[in-house]
């Protein structure tokens, strides 16, 4: 057990105190402003919230020549979890995904005293769990890191290089009403045949792929139907997620081509919250620091890819620096009802983001 | 003439001689293709590089 475990310890204060404020996707200002008091009490240089909404904490120059940001989130999905510790368990909807990640940031980034020509930002950012990643999309027009460091549940001793791609399709049919005894089909056969398409098209081009990570895994979201007694109507949602080596438009086409045509039927299809796969690389400094840090705190470190989606999608490809997934906690816990973070494994995460800073403002000669 | 390092793959035996190399590297063996990392350079030591895991996450 973490010796911090024994007693009350402002680094579990800050995660509880997140936790119990809810920070729904667009309703993240109450836990905005409390980091933010947290982060000016740890003795940031600055701390604000940012035109998105984001909490923002910076120690260093703004001016400095070299930058790492750590970007975590705010918002979590919705459901009420009772916030208690029990077991060395914090419960809560947040505290994994990821408040734990955020707050671990926080603390590890107070911690640091970046050398003239280093600046340490740490971001919570809004809407990562919506399509729109809002506060991501922002903060990359913000900075220009060297390093990054995304806030996602990695395990303490686990590294994330990668994530899956997605994309969500919404379809509507529509055809005047017929009789149910007649011969035309209803218009909720026309999903039936317009879904099969679709995974037809992913049998055929995982062939071969043996890693999720590697093929496209559709899924069927939503089907609702309804009818205004003269025209029926049936509305589904379609969600992918994408491996690094498919051409957005070649999908694109090969899901409208999926749909079934008849007359009398009009039938739409749209897209939206497009974010293309994104794989890191090892070979990088910020890997190795990783690397020695989680070996430093007796851990036997490896590597994750991840079928999910974060704003590692959203930062990577614009700022094309290295870049990883770090943070406390079990991500199989994500968004389900148990949702909790080991405390234990929470300050030892602390603990490697603390020596990983040291490393990659400090590099060995 | 920069130093030739070699060092033997722990996967498949073969051995492997490399030059501008960095503590923490990985790298791939020629022979069967395992990453392997350098975890140190005098002496000159390869490992079997840290397992890279799919997970349902996010």
């Amino acid at each position: 057990m973490h010796s911090a475990l024994k007693n009350p310890h402002p680094s579990i204060e800050l995660l509880r105190g997140a936790v119990e404020i809810e920070s729904l996707s667009g309703q993240e200002e109450a836990l905005a402003a409390y980091l933010v008091n947290a982060m000016r009490a740890r003795g940031y240089d600055r701390a604000f919230i940012d035109e998105a909404g984001n909490a923002v904490g910076e120690k260093g120059l703004p001016d400095a020549a070299h930058t790492i940001v750590l970007l975590g989130h705010m918002d979590t999905v919705p459901g009420h979890i009772p916030v208690r510790i029990e077991d060395g368990k914090l419960y809560g909807r947040g505290s994994v995904d990821a408040k734990g990640p955020l707050c671990a940031f926080i603390e590890a980034a107070a911690r640091a005293c970046p050398p003239t020509g280093w600046q340490i930002v740490v971001a919570g950012a809004v809407e990562e769990e919506s399509a729109t990643s809002r506060g991501a999309r922002h903060i990359a027009t913000q900075y220009h890191p060297d390093f990054c460091i995304i806030g996602e549940p990695s395990a303490w001793d686990r590294i994330t290089l990668g994530y899956k791609g997605r994309l969500l399709v919404d379809f509507t049919a529509r055809q005047p009403m017929g009789h149910t005894a007649g011969p035309m089909s209803s218009v909720c056969e026309t999903v039936v045949t317009w879904w099969l398409g679709i995974q037809r098209f992913a049998e055929a081009f995982n062939r071969d792929r043996k890693t999720a990570f590697d093929r496209l895994l559709p899924s069927l979201r939503e089907i609702h139907s309804s009818s205004d007694g003269l025209y029926d109507r049936v509305d589904a949602t379609v969600g992918l997620r994408l491996p690094l080596d498919i051409e957005r438009a070649d999908l694109e086409q090969a899901i409208r081509s999926a749909a079934p045509q008849a007359p009398d039927l009009e039938v739409t299809i749209s897209f939206r919250g497009y974010e293309p796969a994104y794989r890191a690389s090892k070979n990088t400094p910020l890997v190795r620091a990783f690397l020695a840090a989680i070996r430093g705190q007796g851990g036997r470190p490896g590597f994750k890819i991840k079928t999910g989606t974060s704003d590692m999608n959203v930062v990577g490809p614009v700022w094309g620096c290295p870049i990883v997934a770090y943070g406390p906690g079990d991500s199989s816990l994500d968004h389900t009802p148990e949702e909790h973070i080991e405390l234990d494994e929470y300050l030892r995460a602390i603990d490697v983001l603390s020596d990983v800073l040291i490393h990659l403002v400090n590099p060995l000669p | 003439m920069p130093e030739v390092l070699v060092a033997e793959c722990p996967e498949c035996g073969a051995e492997i001689e490399v030059t501008d190399v960095i503590e923490g590297e990985i790298i791939e063996c020629p022979d069967c293709g395992v990453e392997l990392e350098v975890r140190s350079l005098n002496p000159f030591v390869l490992e079997l590089a840290p397992q890279e895991e799919e997970d349902w996450g996010e």
